[in-house]
């Protein structure tokens, strides 16, 4: 009886010590809690070490270097990052948010910190050169990105949306979509530099939806503190041309 | 009432112990079924039935931005999830039926690999062998995405449908099968027309009950990007931001089907409880 109760005790304690770890004490310096869905690679991604990099998480932590704060990164899949940002479960998203008109009206932005592109990934025979040409196919993106958002521009494309961009990217390298519409960074990592689809799939068009698209963080309406805090750090590290330097080593162009 | 299909042998010296036998098979993750027996789950049934579908008339009148757009955005992601669950539910009928009688088998082989199958089967969260069927497949056989949903799906339930059977088909007398076989029937006759047919009783209920409980479970499709209602859901709200009002739709709409599905299977467990029993 002794035994089994002292088992109980000794499980209790054990459960109990893992709980309480990950909520250490407050550190005095201003934290700032990023929300990032590391699916994203080279932007933010999860390393072999389980660790979140990326250019984005590189750029943040230079940021907070600068306008002296410190980064906390935290791992959000990206369906339903906007809800807990409006339920301050987080202080900002770093993850590679575009800028919308749509997204302005619920949520604050930064000031931009990286341009992109969308791009479209089909398989390397294919011939296709533009989203048009695909009507009656099925396009993948992750969902509700600005991927999703050009593919069901374009009438007659069948949307199918991922929760992830590299599920979409596998259904393509196994032939269940007809193209990926994501990007242009991202785009590349996938098709270009990993060694399992570069040599099945390539970029054959960039979109050309009007104007480009830019990065922000994104912060809770009327977040003005932090997103001052932000919009110091990134202006600092782009006075300092860091940025470049994370361009550089992420992304090699 | 309905005439079974098939025999059933009445012997006097194993009718007292055929009415006697009270079979109660309970499968953990259905719905609550509502029968007479259960006043209390009755009212419950009601009042929750009611709730539901007087939430969703009272949303969609009166706050019909956003919640008439989420209802209109929605009904073909009900199509697919009718159509997940029925093609998969039929499929793990057949693989459940051929699973049991597999598991009641003494040909030790054939014994062993339907025991073994079951073992492996509910050892694997379907939501892992979900992602296995439909990315680790694709490497070698190209299935579209609703039929690899269909598979992954047929292929977990057919496991516990297999444990129903099982069940079903041990909990019968074993004199009706000493009768069948005194009579001259082969063992293949005795399980088709005389056991079979006796254990449907058993078994179809918790069959309706696991019909339910894959209609839920249909909303883990959504991660294979199947566009069922649970992704129309997310799609919309995270294209609209408004969580909130989708998500209370969403499971409103899960609330009342489920719901209406398990009045039916009630009705159903009722008139096969009548049956030969009372």
């Amino acid at each position: 009886m002794f035994k089994k109760i002292a088992l109980i005790v000794l499980a209790a304690t054990l459960a109990f010590s893992f709980t309480i770890c990950p909520l250490q004490a407050e550190a005095k310096e201003v934290v700032i809690t990023f929300a990032t869905d590391a699916t994203w690679p080279p932007m933010e991604f999860v390393d072999a070490n389980k660790n979140i990099v990326g250019f984005s998480i590189d750029y943040m932590t230079a940021a907070g270097k600068e306008a002296g704060f410190t980064p906390k990164f935290m791992a959000v899949a990206w369906d339903g990052i906007f809800a807990g940002l409006d339920v301050t479960k987080y202080d900002a998203i770093s993850s590679s948010v575009s800028i919308t008109e749509e997204r302005k009206k619920v949520m604050d932005f930064s000031e931009p910190y990286f341009q992109v592109r969308q791009a479209l990934i089909v398989e390397k025979d294919s011939t296709v050169k533009d989203l048009k040409e695909l009507v009656g196919k099925k396009v993948g993106s992750q969902i509700s990105t600005t991927g999703t958002f050009a593919v069901k521009a374009v009438d007659g494309v069948i949307s199918k949306t991922y929760d992830e961009v590299g599920l979409a990217i596998e259904d393509l390298y196994n032939g269940r979509i007809a193209a990926v519409v994501c990007d242009d960074p991202v785009a590349a990592n996938y098709a270009l530099q990993n060694d399992k689809y570069k040599s099945a799939l390539k970029i054959s068009a960039v979109i050309e939806g009007g104007e480009a698209e830019y990065y922000g963080i994104a912060v809770k309406k009327g977040n003005q503190e932090v997103l001052d805090l932000i919009n110091k750090g990134i202006q600092a590290v782009k006075a300092k041309g860091l940025d470049k330097e994370f361009q550089k080593k992420w992304i090699g162009q | 009432m309905k005439k079974h299909p098939g025999l059933f042998l009445h012997g006097g010296f194993m009718a007292k112990n055929v009415s006697q036998k009270k079979v109660d098979i309970d499968i953990g993750d259905g719905a609550a079924i509502p029968t007479k027996d259960d006043k209390g789950l009755v009212s419950a049934w009601r009042l929750s039935f009611i709730g539901a579908v007087a939430a969703f008339l009272y949303l969609i009148i009166f706050h019909q931005e956003p919640y008439l757009r989420i209802v209109k955005f929605i009904p073909d992601g009900v199509l697919v999830t009718f159509e997940v669950t029925f093609a998969s539910i039929s499929l793990a009928l057949v693989i459940g039926l051929i699973t049991g009688l597999g598991r009641i088998s003494s040909n030790k082989y054939i014994n062993l690999v339907a025991s073994t199958y079951v073992e492996v089967v509910r050892g694997i969260p379907l939501l892992v062998q979900l992602f296995y069927l439909y990315y680790a497949l694709g490497q070698f056989v190209l299935v579209p995405d609703i039929l690899a949903a269909i598979l992954a799906m047929s292929f977990c339930y057919g496991a516990y449908m297999g444990e129903v059977f099982r069940a079903g088909i041990e909990a019968i007398d074993p004199g009706q099968s000493e009768a069948s076989m005194s009579l001259g029937f082969n063992s293949r006759q005795t399980m088709f027309y005389v056991i079979l047919p006796q254990a449907l009783r058993t078994i179809l209920p918790p069959v309706g009950n696991e019909f339910i409980a894959l209609l839920k479970d249909t909303s883990l499709v959504s991660i294979l990007a199947v566009s069922d209602l649970l992704r129309r859901g997310r799609e919309f709200a995270s294209e609209s931001f408004m969580y909130f009002e989708t998500y209370t739709m969403i499971a409103i709409v899960y609330l009342i089907i489920t719901l209406i599905l398990s009045k039916l299977v009630g009705m159903m467990e009722e008139r096969m409880g009548s049956y030969g029993q009372r």
